[in-house]
């Protein structure tokens, strides 16, 4: 404690000193925000990559993803063939009236289909308009930015560790086990 | 005193009575503290235009500021209604019992201020400010002025001694004896 | 004095009475955010929102004038006014430079501190006439709060006075001395916080103490009554910081640029002891009942008493 008042002339210097500092006020309609990297503004879907295998739905935590599909079948494209089914996605919507934007879809999906773009001035005057659709869902596409690199010290992707070791030394193939060393 | 000064007077005196006639006429409690301050304002008026300025100020200071905020404090941490208090009234013996004694206390101060004080002319050029009252207090009037001070002080000591619950045989008294 | 220069220094007052507050309010917009790393206001007027009371003022203009049902409309509608007036009226007797008050009056310090009591009432009346508990404790803790306070203020005023042996505002300033900000440095703090508690200002806001209170006496008012309030409350801080200039800061007074522009000084004093009060209300944390009206009896009281005496000792021996 020491002398009276010491409290209140700290509180007084501390105001004070914050005072003379700049304020962290970000001037947002004006000046667009700083934002960090891998940002979650809204979800862009690439199409070509979507399977529609549905992963993505099934983890959504509030079941905001819409997915429609059908199934084609191909014709056997050598004679004698067999014929190949395929999934053909009818319609793909994430309602982002519900959405909590934890990202799960992202993490599921095994196709690289979507993507956070930085994107956050989507509000709507109608809620219903919160559905994108999936012709605004891929137009997001545009906007989402090149993967940060990754942080110093950090482990390498998988996939790009796994291509050097192949380089490396051909391993038989069937044998799994050096990727789990890896780790 | 010139004209426009009478008249003023006049018209504060005569807002000085209205008010007090409100003041204990009204029904609604908190109304009647509110008469209060016009009245003492009213008077405190008069007494500037008799050039006692000092004296003017210190009634706005203790009696506006002072005494009827306290008169107010109390009226709210009791019970103070808005809307007439009905039981505010009283029988009509009371009222003439009332104003005869309010009629025969005037009656005594205006013929003691007559008797006194008539035929005096207020010098006009010299102001009842502080330097005057102040001789006035401390050389002519010394002795009264700490008199008063000793009434004054006793009265805060009785207020400390009822108002301490610590004190064997005191406290318990709710009713605090309010001294001014 | 001819009339035509009495009423060129009363249009003159009147526009201090209605654009100090405004300014005081400002500063205390812009100061208070850049304390909290804000910016506050920025819009309004263009740079650095320098209109955003005025921005202010036109709202509340348009806004409802609620009379409560339950309340007693007259005493309701009067009390902002009664709240409001008596800084005016303190306004005119201060004496910005020597021989420039709008009125003068041989006992101007008590006059001034006689006419700031009564604002008081406009509170009482605006709490009890609103028809609201909440109102009515407001009004009381205000009540309590004057009549603890005003005798601390009373007797630092006191010791200045006795000190420059007049009552008179400009001849307490025309007998200050440099050294007297030391002399009555005791006096001036016990005046700053006393005056402080009387305008209900942080840390002696208890009387509107929003989380307890919602707004003390002002809950049931809104639009231009409720804007009169606001205006009473700056209008408060800058007489305030008006009277502890001349009192306590020499007024006019400085080592420099003194004649005909002494009056900027006692602006510039006065904006300075206004930025004070903002800078300690955003600072200091609320005072509790008890601990404010400890603060009054045990400290503040006291240390006026001893104060009285050293100005009293220093004036014999001297
Ligand atoms: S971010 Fe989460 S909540 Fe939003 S769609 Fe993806 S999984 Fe569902
Ligand atoms: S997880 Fe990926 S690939 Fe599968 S349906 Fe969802 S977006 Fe398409």
């Amino acid at each position: 404690m020491g002398l009276p008042g010491r409290g209140l002339a700290g509180g007084l210097a501390t105001t004070f000193r914050t005072m003379t500092r700049r304020s962290i006020t970000q001037q947002y309609p004006d000046v667009s925000p700083d934002l960090p990297p891998r940002t979650r503004g809204v979800i862009a879907l690439l199409e070509e990559n979507c399977t529609v295998c549905m992963l993505c739905a099934r983890e959504c935590p509030d079941w905001c993803i819409y997915i429609d599909s059908h199934k084609e079948t191909l014709p056997a494209t050598t004679e004698g063939g067999r014929e190949r089914t395929r999934n053909v996605l009818d319609r793909f919507a994430i309602d982002f009236s519900l959405c909590m934007y934890c990202g799960i879809c992202i993490e599921a999906c095994p196709f690289d289909a979507l993507f956070w773009s930085p994107e956050f001035e989507y509000a709507e005057l109608d809620i219903r308009e919160l559905v994108h659709e999936r012709d605004r869902l891929a137009l997001w596409m545009d906007t989402v930015p090149p993967p940060p690199p990754l942080d110093p010290g950090a482990e390498e992707a998988k996939e790009i560790a796994a291509a050097r070791k192949a380089v490396a030394a051909p391993a038989p193939t069937g044998d799994r086990h050096g990727e789990g060393a890896a780790r | 005193m010139n004209a426009a000064v009478t008249v003023v007077f006049a018209l504060l005196g005569v807002l000085a009575v209205g008010s007090a006639l409100l003041v204990v006429t009204t029904r609604q409690v908190v109304h009647a503290a509110l008469w209060l301050v016009v009245a003492l304002g009213a008077v405190a008026g008069c007494y500037l235009l008799l050039r006692a300025e000092f004296v003017a100020w210190v009634q706005v200071l203790v009696y506006v500021g002072a005494v009827v905020v306290l008169l107010l404090f109390a009226l709210m941490l009791t019970k103070a209604p808005i809307g007439v208090s009905e039981d505010l009234d009283a029988g009509l013996a009371q009222r003439v019992v009332a104003a005869m004694v309010a009629l025969a206390t005037g009656a005594l101060l205006v013929t003691v201020l007559v008797d006194g004080f008539s035929g005096e002319v207020i010098d006009q050029g010299a102001t009842g400010g502080a330097p005057a009252i102040g001789a006035s207090v401390f050389r002519s009037w010394v002795l009264p002025f700490e008199v008063l001070s000793v009434l004054l002080l006793a009265a805060l000591v009785g207020a400390i001694v009822l108002s301490r619950r610590d004190v064997p045989g005191a406290g318990a008294a709710d009713s605090v004896a309010g001294g001014r | 004095m001819s009339v035509l220069d009495l009423l060129l220094r009363l249009v003159l007052l009147l526009a201090c009475f209605l654009v100090l507050p405004l300014v005081v309010g400002q500063i205390e917009h812009k100061a208070m955010a850049h304390m909290q790393s804000r910016l506050g206001p920025m819009y309004a007027g263009g740079f650095h929102g320098w209109a955003q009371l005025v921005a202010d003022g036109v709202k509340f203009a348009q806004k409802e004038d609620v009379l409560p049902a339950a309340a007693d409309p007259w005493v309701f509608r009067l009390a902002p006014a009664l709240a409001l007036l008596p800084y005016l009226v303190v306004l005119a007797l201060i004496p910005v430079g020597a021989g420039q008050a709008v009125v003068s009056a041989d006992v101007g310090i008590f006059l001034v501190l006689a006419v700031m009591g009564i604002g008081i009432i406009g509170t009482v009346m605006a709490g009890w006439a609103s028809a609201n508990k909440f109102s009515v404790l407001g009004a009381l803790r205000a009540a309590a709060q004057l009549l603890s306070y005003e005798l601390p203020l009373v007797l630092a005023a006191a010791s200045v006075a006795m000190a420059a042996g007049t009552l008179s505002l400009p001849g307490i300033v025309e007998a200050w001395r440099p050294w007297w900000l030391l002399w009555q440095l005791p006096g001036a703090l016990i005046f700053l916080v006393a005056g402080l508690a009387e305008l209900s200002r942080s840390p002696f806001d208890m009387p509107v103490a929003e989380s307890e209170i919602i707004f003390g006496a002002y809950t049931e008012y809104a639009g231009l009554r409720f804007a009169l309030f606001l205006l009473a409350e700056y209008a408060g801080i800058v007489v305030l910081g008006a009277l502890t200039t001349v009192l306590f800061l020499g007024g006019w007074k400085w080592p420099f640029l003194v004649g005909g522009l002494g009056w900027l000084w006692t602006l510039v004093k006065t904006l300075a002891v206004a930025f004070l009060v903002i800078w300690l209300r955003v600072s200091l944390p609320r005072l509790r009942e008890d601990q404010l009206q400890r603060l009054a009896w045990a400290w503040l009281v006291p240390l006026a008493l001893v104060q009285l005496m050293i100005t009293g000792v220093v004036r014999v021996m001297g």
